[in-house]
């Protein structure tokens, strides 16, 4: 049985799975045939030998740099400055962005001992300096949170000596709903980065 | 409200109740349950104890779980529940049927005041109990408030942790724009509030009292010290591009106290309502220099001028719940007060009181209900 109290301790440790969720899948992985579990570790083993942060932008990868970082179709004069490696996918899907990422690997929040030296802010600041990429543009795509804002503005003070475009992701009402059930504040935010309409930048 | 259902609240057990539409005076000895009803029906108003219970002690005893539901009529009928569980520490709060995604957008369905005894501690009390009043106040009956005020607190727990980790200028500045930006909000909105009421809240004083007038003024602290406000600090609240100058300004200001504190020290989080008597041409503060009655008869008008705000703000009348309200006050004053309210227009009246003969005097007409170890008879 050690076995399988062994393998319930290592799932208990998973976000979001408690001691009876860990039972039932361990349970599970044994009554069903082995190759399953044989394939599983298997994937587990890859990630761990394989997965590891870009060097250059810190998403994810199993190649020496990223396939972003990698594709030369890629526009290089933009970084996009994300919290987590998931938030890469979230902008790749849209299929709208042509440049290239970077991953702090969270947000400022000093209440969770998070200050800018548990981020990836080194790296950013190497990527604008760097004489080769010499992006154009950054654009601050933090969390709409009290959290994401202050890393931003942070990330801002930073990046403004260095003379290129800081933009931040705009606020605003979400896609196909409607205004009577938005909150006030996202209104309110809504209206004061209103646009023109019809001059085309639409 | 037209019905109540309680499960396992403090130690009303399990019991559905019917109320009049002009409400009900609830009698029983001390410690039968009197005012443990009262915060039930509070809490459906505001997911929290009145009497600033952890959600965890209002459950009973024996049990894990409590749940309330209640109806309102009116102009805005609304059937809303609460229920916690102790064990999971999970709250679920549900409007017509629909669980509230939010607890804000959950708030303030019922439009109910509460009058108690220890209302008294928010004029004797230090500034926080002012605040607190302010906040619940506001967060219930006003727009986008209790998202500034959450905005705030978080934004100063985080200025205040980097200040504490010697984090640095910028990456402790960098908490300020949410810091002004939602303290402003907050300070604004407290302010226009005073402001509002501050002529009705004298009256209220004076028509209770008989005399003495007793003046508000929210005083948006940013850095001053002292009991009574400057000259030239009275405008600033009423414009929140004005309140964020400033603020930004006394931030500046306070930087090296800050850090040699390790805490942010200027904000709303100091502000003041500030409640002064006129004596001899000097304006003093109730708080340290009011007597007993005058205390009380503050307490009381603030009280009045939250059911003025929900009447105003929601365009209903609102349920007064008296717990054994006006218990300290001499017959004539609480005559007064009743009066008040009846001028006033009041909606259903939730009374408790130990006796028969508090309850005359209180809401004669009202149908009686008796309690004993938290059981209600009809």
């Amino acid at each position: 049985m050690s076995a399988i109290d062994d393998l319930t301790r290592e799932l208990r440790r998973l976000p979001g799975i408690g001691t009876k969720t860990a039972l039932r899948l361990a349970f599970h992985m044994v009554k069903g045939p082995k190759e399953d579990i044989h394939r599983l570790a298997g994937a587990l083993a890859q990630v761990a030998e394989r997965i590891h942060p870009c060097p250059r932008c810190g998403n994810y990868c199993s190649a020496e740099v990223c396939s972003v970082c990698r594709d030369p179709s890629r526009d290089r004069s933009v970084i996009c400055v994300v919290e987590e490696a998931y938030e890469v996918g979230a902008i790749e899907r849209t299929g709208r962005y042509g440049g290239l990422f970077h991953v702090l690997g969270g947000r400022l929040s000093p209440l969770d001992g998070v200050g800018p030296g548990q981020l990836d802010i080194d790296g950013l600041l190497e990527r604008v300096s760097d004489p080769e990429e010499k992006p154009k543009e950054v654009i601050l795509a933090t969390n709409a949170s009290v959290e994401g804002e202050a890393t931003a503005v942070y990330l801002e003070t930073l990046l403004r000596p260095h003379g290129l475009r800081i933009t931040r992701l705009a606020r605003g009402i979400p896609v196909g709903s409607d205004l009577e059930y938005v909150d006030g504040t996202t209104i309110a935010e809504a209206l004061a980065g209103r646009r023109e309409v019809g001059d085309g930048s639409a | 409200m037209r019905e109540l259902e309680l499960r396992h609240f403090r130690n009303l057990g399990v019991q559905e109740l019917h109320f009049p539409p002009e409400g009900v005076a609830v009698i029983g000895d001390n410690a039968q349950g009197k005012t443990n009803l009262l915060e039930a029906i509070y809490y459906l108003e505001s997911f929290r104890s009145f009497r600033g219970a952890a959600d965890g002690e209002l459950t009973a005893f024996s049990e894990d779980v409590f749940y309330l539901k209640g109806s309102v009529e009116g102009d805005r009928p609304a059937t809303v529940s609460a229920g916690f569980d102790r064990k999971r520490r999970k709250k679920k709060v549900s409007v017509d049927g629909t669980d509230a995604q939010r607890m804000s957008s959950a708030l303030g369905r019922l439009g109910a005041v509460v009058f108690s005894p220890s209302d008294v501690e928010l004029v004797s009390g230090g500034p926080s109990a002012r605040r607190r009043f302010l906040d619940i106040l506001l967060s219930l009956n006003r727009e986008g408030y209790v998202e500034a005020l959450v905005g705030y607190r978080k934004a100063l727990a985080q200025r205040n942790a980097a200040l504490k980790a010697n984090a640095g200028a910028a990456a402790v500045g960098a908490w300020d724009q949410g810091l002004v930006g939602h303290g402003a909000r907050v300070t604004h909105m407290r302010h226009e509030w005073a402001t509002t009421w501050s002529g009705a809240f004298s009256a209220y004083c004076t028509a209770i009292s008989g005399c003495d007038s007793v003046a508000m003024k929210y005083r948006p602290d940013l850095g001053a010290g002292g009991g009574e406000p400057r000259a030239g600090e009275e405008a600033f609240g009423d414009d929140e591009g004005l309140v964020q100058e400033r603020f930004r300004a006394r931030l500046a200001e306070n930087w090296e106290t800050d850090v040699r504190r390790g805490v942010t020290t200027v904000g709303p989080h100091r502000d003041e309502l500030l409640l002064t008597i006129t004596s001899r041409a000097r304006s003093l503060q109730v708080r340290t220099f009011g007597s007993g009655g005058q205390r009380r008869t503050a307490a009381l008008a603030l009280r009045l001028a939250e059911a003025a705000t929900i009447r105003r703000e929601r365009g209903t009348e609102p349920i007064l719940l008296l717990d054994d309200a006006f218990a300290e006050l001499d017959e004539g004053r609480s005559r007064q007060v009743m009066e008040l309210l009846r001028d006033e227009g009041t909606g259903q009246v939730v009374l408790t009181a130990p006796k028969e003969s508090d309850a005359r005097l209180r809401g004669p007409s009202l149908e009686r209900w008796r309690i004993h170890q938290g059981v209600i008879e009809a």
